[in-house]
């Protein structure tokens, strides 16, 4: 197996809670809730840590983003 | 006023009514306000809330901040703690030095930590063990005279033994009441609180320290803030309560969760949340709003061989403020941050997360070689607005402090020389300035003088309940 | 959540068997090398998020980037490494003064050389009901601070600020 690189290693300890057709789970930007957390509440699937950086936005789960001007696909 | 309108009299025009006052008015603004102020003589002048009597069954910092507020603008405050143990802050703080002693006239060798500091100036101190049944009645003697009480039990505590302000207004319906905790009622009415609650639960630690793309976590100020600010907002609703029995003869109640404290200090960060769902994050030592508005780190310690760590590695931060053009253009042309400057001649473009990397990253390349001094002064020099992060022994040290008596020694009565700020931090009042009198004083050492001045209770009876160790 | 780095390096015929501590807040994103505690081995690793993404892998010969804060050794009834030892672990800074004792200090002159009333015992109240209707004379109950605080008076030592 090729080793991973730090991206593809974090995302493989940090199992999220939700899956959806966001563009954002392809994106760097997104810092997704994780499986089994109680908090925040159920709505969101995680936070983008671009648009607003340094502050974070919640990305509803219900709304779903298609399309970004911040978009940047993670490397595969 | 004139009768005649036609007629001018100097009274009535803006500016001196007479030579003396004229003389007052072209005083130099600085000469002015020291004669104002009269730093130093504070002692001289009347005090604001002379008259009011205040009742304090408190704890910690928190509430006891609240009336200790009171004490210092000349309120007559009554502390009362539980018989030969006193206030657990008495205990708490900070933990095996720095006591004074003694803690009361049974234990010799036990004495009162600083962490008792600014909590309780001026304050008298009473012993009570008000719960039992054979002190009820005295309690309530106190209540006739008093003007209000702060308590910090846990909700509906003093309402089991008859002592709320259900049952205290109708001895006195002047009575203000204060309950001061936790949570307060609704879900959590049984929580206690601590400071680092407060800071933990309304989200304030959640911004306070390096944001997580610098590896950081959430943290806590080290001082115990919202115990200290919502003591100070209690004490704001006090004033009014008494401003509203002024008016109306009625006294009312305070309910007052101190876990609510830290939303209000968080400013936009609720609102941002319910416009946009932005959750706002730590952002270390610079500023989400403002760039260049931040501490940076120098290479060079102003004290490499001093013995204090606090001295020999943290003498390092340095303050810097140019977030307006010119001033940013300044601090860029003195540190040879052209390339810099032109990159982020907008204020909006340098506010940026990423471009605030940079330029915090830049400046303290450049002072990687200097140390806190040099840098505050070769900024200072340029017209830029920086301070080095000072310590405890150089706030002592400061001569901004001393000369505007922030910072002062006090001959207290009974602990001797006692270094002091608390009431003296609180803003300068011309005509009835705020005032220390003593530090604080020993588990009950004013018993007789409430018992039997203020209450008229016999003298055999006050030994009687002080060897019984109801007071 | 703390991470551990078990170092089994054999030293003289015996395993070395010391945990060496990876304190989440230093190391939570951290990559670089630590020396184990116990025998100086020097370990690489490569933490992401609190996990260990590469390593510990040896690297003789290297020199450390940092020490652990602490360290013990479970075979040999907990024997340890508190912060601050010598080319072990770490000196832990946060200390508030340098010369923190942990026993209470006594006090009988402020940092300008007065009086502060800090070391016992104390003469008890003179009064009803533990009260403290008097000023603290200095002289009267203390003859010998008074007669120290005089001397420091004529040596100078007593200051404004
Ligand atoms: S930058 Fe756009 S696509 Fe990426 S996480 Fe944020 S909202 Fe989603
Ligand atoms: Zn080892």
């Amino acid at each position: 197996m090729a080793e991973l690189t730090p991206e593809e290693f974090l995302d493989n300890i940090m199992i999220p809670e939700k899956s959806s057709d966001h563009i954002c789970w392809n994106c760097t930007g997104l810092k997704p809730v994780l499986k089994g957390s109680k908090f925040p509440p159920a709505d969101i699937i995680g936070w983008c840590k671009k648009i607003h950086w340094p502050h974070y936005w919640c990305v509803a789960d219900f709304n779903v983003v298609k399309k970004c001007y911040a978009f940047e696909a993670k490397k595969k | 006023m004139a009768k005649d309108p036609r007629v001018t009299r100097i009274e009535d025009l803006p500016g001196p009514k007479s030579q003396g006052e004229m003389d007052e008015m072209k005083m130099p603004y600085e000469e002015y306000c020291k004669n104002l102020f009269d730093v130093g003589n504070e002692h001289t002048k009347p005090e604001a809330l002379k008259g009011i009597k205040w009742l304090s069954c408190t704890m910690y910092i928190f509430t006891p901040h609240s009336v200790a507020n009171l004490a210092e603008l000349g309120a007559k405050v009554v502390k009362i703690e539980m018989p030969r143990m006193g206030d657990a802050m008495r205990h708490t703080s900070p933990f095996n030095e720095c006591y004074l002693y003694p803690l009361h006239d049974t234990r010799p060798m036990t004495g009162t930590g600083l962490g008792f500091t600014n909590a309780n100036p001026n304050k008298y101190f009473l012993t009570m063990d008000y719960h039992i049944p054979e002190m009820v009645e005295v309690f309530y003697g106190l209540v006739k005279k008093f003007d209000g009480l702060t308590e910090l039990y846990r909700p509906g505590t003093l309402d089991k033994w008859k002592m709320s302000y259900r049952y205290l207004s109708e001895i006195n319906p002047r009575f203000i009441y204060v309950w001061g905790g936790g949570f307060g009622y609704g879900p959590k009415i049984f929580g206690g609180s601590y400071d680092i609650l407060g800071q933990a639960h309304a989200g304030l630690a959640s911004v306070t320290g390096m944001h997580e793309y610098m590896g950081g976590h959430c943290t806590k100020q080290t001082n115990w803030v919202i115990d200290w600010q919502s003591g100070n907002i209690i004490t704001c609703s006090i004033l009014a309560a008494i401003h509203h029995r002024r008016k109306t003869g009625l006294g009312t109640m305070i309910e007052f969760s101190q876990v609510q404290v830290p939303t209000r200090m968080l400013g936009h960060t609720l609102p941002m949340y319910g416009k946009f769902g932005i959750v706002r994050q730590r952002w270390g030592n610079w500023d989400t709003q403002l760039c260049a508005h931040g501490i940076i780190l120098c290479g060079k310690s102003d004290f490499p061989d001093a013995d204090n760590p606090q001295d020999k590695f943290d003498a390092r931060y340095v303050m810097v403020s140019a977030f307006q053009d010119a001033d940013f253009k300044e601090l860029c042309a003195i540190t040879g941050m052209n390339d810099l400057y032109e990159k982020y001649k907008s204020h909006d473009k340098r506010v940026e997360g990423e471009a605030q990397v940079e330029i915090y990253g830049a400046l303290e390349k450049w002072a990687e070689d200097k140390s806190r001094s040099e840098v505050a002064k070769i900024l200072q020099d340029a017209g830029i607005l920086a301070e080095p992060v000072r310590n405890d022994r150089e706030v002592y040290e400061s001569e901004h402090f001393r000369e505007r008596g922030t910072v002062r020694w006090l001959d207290d009565p009974l602990f001797g020389d006692m270094l002091v700020h608390c009431g003296y931090s609180c803003g300068l009042m011309e005509k009835t300035p705020r005032r220390i009198n003593w530090h604080w004083r020993p588990v009950g050492a004013d018993n007789k003088k409430v018992y039997q001045d203020w209450l008229g209770v016999p003298q055999s009876t006050i030994q009687e309940w002080y060897d019984k160790a109801w007071i | 959540m703390c991470d551990i780095i078990w170092c089994k390096k054999e030293v003289d015929g015996k395993d070395c068997d010391t945990i060496n501590y990876l304190d989440p807040y230093y190391f939570w994103n951290w990559e670089g090398t630590i020396a184990c505690a116990e025998c100086g081995t020097v370990y690489y690793i490569y933490m992401i998020n609190g996990f260990m993404y590469k390593g510990p892998d040896e690297r003789p010969g290297e020199k450390p980037d940092i020490l652990p804060l602490y360290a013990d050794k479970p075979y040999d009834g907990y024997s340890n490494y508190r912060p601050g030892v010598e080319g072990r672990t770490r000196p832990y800074q946060c200390m508030p003064r340098s010369w923190l004792t942990g026993t209470a200090d006594m006090v009988k002159f402020s940092v300008r050389g007065r009086p502060v009333r800090g070391w016992r015992p104390q003469p008890p109240s003179a009064g009803l009901a533990g009260q403290f209707p008097y000023n603290w004379d200095i002289q009267k109950l203390t003859p010998e601070v008074w007669e120290e605080y005089q001397q420091k008076l004529s040596k100078g030592e007593v200051k404004d600020w």
